[in-house]
C-alpha cells in the first residue's frame, strides 16, 4: 500500500553505544554530572509529554505541574505508609496521575483552547492548596522521604540516573509508537482540521483523552523520580508553575509538534542554564528572563522551533511520524509533463501530517 | 449578623475582582486572545504605584490611579503593536497564548530582580481604616468607594463601546476583522487601543487591590487566574457578566475564609470549577 508508514532510521550501532554509555555512566562521570544528567532526562520526558499534548493533541495544558506534584506525593505517601523503598512503588505515581487525569478530563474537555489551558491551571492551584492544608501530607512544610535509607546510598544516584534515562527513552519512543498508531493518526488529523477529522469518523474526544491520560502518567512518573532524588517534597516545589514554564519553553525552542524538538530544546535549555548561572554567575531569575526572551523570539521568528532548521542541515527522516499520502488522482493527466511531476512528488518534503 | 457582613464584604471585594477581569473580557471579546500576562501587568501597575509613591511620598495613592492608568495604556499599546499583532492573525490559536505566557515569565522575573520578592502593600492612610454602617452592619469606606469606582468604570466602558464612534469601530472589528478593512479601519491599530484600554483598566484594579491586599512579583499568577475565572463565569466577552462573576468569586472567597481561615483563594477556585462543570458557557451569559 502506498500509504504505508516510512520507517524512522536509527542505526543499531548507535542504539547499542547509547545503551552502553547509559549503563557505564555512573562509573565514568562524577556524582554532580550524574545528577545533572538525571535532571535533564526527566525534564526531557516531561517536555515530551507536554509536546504530545500541545503539538499533537491540540491541548495546551498550563496545569501540567499538577501531575508532577501528584506523582511525587503519591510515591512519597505509598513509600512511607508501606515502608518500602521508593523505587519499588514507582508505578503508583503514573497510576494515580492517570486516574486523576481521566476524571479531570471529563469536565476540563468542556473548555476549549485558552480556556482549557487556564482551567487546568486552576485545577492545579486547587490541588496545591488542598495538599497545603492536609496535615497528613505534611501541609505547607512538606515531607521528607525517610524510606530512602532502604536503598544502599552508593546506589541511589546511579539508580536514579538509570531510571531517569529509561523514562526519557520511554517517553520519546513511546510517543513515537503512539503517534505511529491509529490513535496518533487520529490526533494529527484532529490537530490539522478537527471538523474534517470528525466528518470522516475520527473520535476527537477519545483520541485527546488518551493523550491527556498518557501525558499525565508520564509527568507523574518523571515528577516522582525527580522528588525521590531530592528526598523531600513540598507543595511550593511540587506544584510550581515553573515546571510547565520549563516544559513549554523547551518544546517551543526545540520545535513543537516534532519528536526531536524536545531533545534539541532540553540540550539548549540546560546549556543556557549552565552558561548563564555557572559561567556568568547570574541568578536563576535572569536565566528565566533569558529563556523567556528566547521563547518569545522563537514564537515570533521561528514558530516551528530549531529542529526543522537542523533537520534541513542534517537531512534524513529521524523520528518522523510522517506517512506518505496515497497519490492523489491527477486531473491533468493528459499533459505529458505530469509524469515528471509525479515522480518528484515524494521528494518535495512538504507532505502533510508532519510539522 | 456576621454572615451578612461577610457577604456584604464579599460583594464589595468582588466588585474589585470584576474590575480585574473586565480588561481581560474586553481582549477576549474583541480579539479572541487570552492575554496570559494580564496578571503580571496588574502587579506591575501596583509596583509602578509604589515607585511613584517613593518619588512623591505626599501624594495619596488614589490620586495616582490616573497617571498609572496612562502608563499602563502606553504599555498595553506597545505590547500589542510590537508583539501580539505579529501573531494574532496566525491560524494557530496557540501562538498568542504562548507568546503572552513568554511575556509573563519575563515580566515576573524582571519584577523579582528589580523590586525583590518581598510582600508589598500600598498605604492609603486613614481612609483605609474608616468605616461606616447601618445599625450593627459595619463596612469600610474604602471598599465602598472601590465598588462605586468599579461600577463607574463598567458604565463608562459600556457607554464607550455602545454609544461612541470608537466603540462602533471596536465592535465591528471584533465581528469582522477583514470586512472593516474595506471601511478604512486598520484592525491592528484598533487592537493596540483595545489592549491599552484593557491594561489601563487592569492597572486601576491592580492599584486598588494593592491597597486592600499585599502583593509580590509572584502574585501575577493568582491575579490572572482570578481575572480569567471572572471572564469565564461571567460568560465570555460579557462585561456585566464579568461584574457578577467577580462578585460571586468575592463572596465565595470571603465566606470560605470565614469557614476556614487558611483556605486562601481555594473556595473561589472551587466555585469556578463547579461553575465550569455545570455551565461551561458562563453563569451570566448574555450573548456569544
Amino acid at each position: 500500500m502506498s500509504g504505508g508508514p516510512r520507517r524512522g532510521y536509527v542505526p543499531w550501532s548507535i542504539v547499542a553505544l547509547g545503551g552502553l554509555a547509559i549503563v557505564a555512566a555512573p562509573w565514568v562521570i562524577g556524582e554532580g554530572a550524574l545528577r545533572f544528567l538525571s535532571e535533564a532526562m526527566l525534564m526531557l520526558a516531561m517536555a515530551q509529554m507536554w509536546n504530545l499534548l500541545a503539538g499533537y493533541a491540540g491541548l495546551v495544558s498550563m496545569g501540567q505541574q499538577v501531575f508532577v506534584g501528584l506523582g511525587a506525593y503519591s510515591l512519597f505517601f505509598a513509600s512511607i505508609s508501606l515502608n518500602i523503598a521508593p523505587f519499588w512503588v514507582l508505578p503508583v505515581a503514573p497510576l494515580v496521575c492517570a486516574v486523576v487525569a481521566a476524571i479531570v478530563a471529563l469536565f476540563m474537555f468542556r473548555l476549549r483552547e485558552a480556556y482549557f489551558a487556564i482551567g487546568t491551571w486552576v485545577f492545579s492551584e486547587v490541588v496545591s492548596l488542598l495538599v497545603s492544608k492536609t496535615d497528613r501530607l505534611g501541609g505547607e512544610r512538606g515531607v521528607g522521604l525517610p524510606t530512602a535509607r532502604l536503598i544502599d546510598p552508593r546506589w541511589l544516584e546511579p539508580l536514579t540516573f538509570w531510571i531517569s534515562a529509561a523514562i526519557a527513552i520511554a517517553a520519546v519512543f513511546g510517543t513515537y509508537a503512539l503517534l505511529r498508531s491509529r490513535v496518533g493518526l487520529g490526533l494529527m488529523t484532529v490537530r490539522d482540521n478537527d471538523v474534517a477529522a470528525a466528518s470522516i469518523g475520527v473520535d476527537v474526544w477519545r483520541n485527546r483523552f488518551i493523550a491527556f491520560v498518557i501525558a499525565a502518567a508520564g509527568c507523574g512518573l518523571a515528577g516522582a523520580v525527580s522528588f525521590t532524588a531530592t528526598l523531600y517534597v513540598a507543595p511550593g516545589f511540587a506544584f510550581d508553575p515553573n515546571w510547565v514554564v520549563a516544559m513549554m519553553i523547551i518544546v517551543i525552542i526545540g520545535g513543537i509538534g516534532t519528536l526531536e524538538g524536545p531533545i534539541v530544546g532540553v540540550i539548549i535549555y540546560f546549556a543556557l542554564r549552565e552558561a548563564l548561572t555557572v559561567f556568568f554567575g547570574l541568578s536563576a531569575g535572569w536565566y528565566l528572563i533569558g529563556l523567556g526572551i528566547v521563547a518569545i523570539a522563537a514564537i515570533l521568528f521561528e514558530p516551528d522551533g530549531l529542529w526543522p532548521l537542523l533537520r534541513g542541515h542534517l537531512g534524513g527522516d529521524w523520528l518522523s511520524v510522517r506517512r506518505e499520502p496515497p497519490a492523489p488522482p491527477r486531473i491533468a493527466t493528459v499533459t505529458p509533463a505530469v509524469e515528471g511531476v509525479r515522480s518528484s512528488a515524494s521528494g518535495l518534503g512538504a507532505t502533510p501530517g508532519d510539522r | 449578623m456576621i454572615w451578612v457582613e461577610t457577604i456584604v464584604n464579599g460583594v464589595l471585594y468582588g466588585g474589585l475582582y470584576g474590575l480585574l477581569g473586565v480588561g481581560l473580557a474586553l481582549i477576549v471579546g474583541v480579539m479572541r486572545v487570552v492575554n496570559l500576562s494580564h496578571g503580571e501587568f496588574i502587579v506591575l501597575s501596583a509596583f509602578i504605584g509604589v515607585s511613584l509613591l517613593g518619588v512623591f511620598p505626599w501624594i495619596h495613592p488614589l490620586v495616582l490611579l490616573l497617571p498609572v492608568a496612562v502608563i499602563a495604556f502606553g504599555l498595553g499599546f506597545a505590547l500589542q503593536a510590537v508583539l501580539i499583532n505579529r501573531v494574532v492573525t496566525r491560524p494557530d490559536p496557540f501562538a498568542a497564548i504562548l507568546l503572552t505566557f513568554g511575556v509573563a515569565v519575563v515580566m515576573r522575573n524582571l519584577m523579582v530582580e528589580v523590586y525583590g520578592a518581598d510582600l508589598r502593600h500600598l498605604q492609603a492612610g486613614r481612609l483605609a481604616q474608616a468605616s461606616t454602617g447601618i445599625g450593627d452592619l459595619h463596612v469600610g469606606v474604602l471598599p465602598l468607594l472601590i465598588l462605586a469606582l468599579s461600577i463607574a468604570l463598567f458604565t463608562a466602558l459600556q457607554l464607550l463601546l455602545t454609544r461612541t464612534r470608537f466603540g462602533r469601530i471596536v465592535r465591528a472589528t471584533a465581528d469582522h476583522r477583514d470586512v472593516v478593512r474595506l471601511m478604512g479601519v486598520n484592525p491592528g491599530r484598533v487592537y493596540n487601543l483595545v489592549m491599552g484600554l484593557s491594561l489601563a483598566l487592569a492597572s486601576v484594579a491592580g492599584m486598588l487591590l494593592a491597597i486592600r491586599a499585599s502583593f509580590s512579583p509572584y502574585s501575577g499568577v493568582e491575579r490572572l487566574l482570578v481575572a480569567f475565572e471572572v471572564v469565564v463565569l461571567g460568560g465570555l466577552g460579557s462585561f456585566w457578566g464579568a461584574m457578577f462573576g467577580g462578585i460571586a468569586l468575592g463572596v465565595a472567597e470571603l465566606v470560605g475564609l470565614r469557614l476556614d481561615p487558611n483556605a486562601g483563594p481555594l473556595y473561589a477556585h472551587l466555585l469556578f470549577l463547579v461553575g465550569v462543570l455545570l455551565r461551561p458557557n458562563g453563569l451570566f451569559r448574555v450573548r456569544a
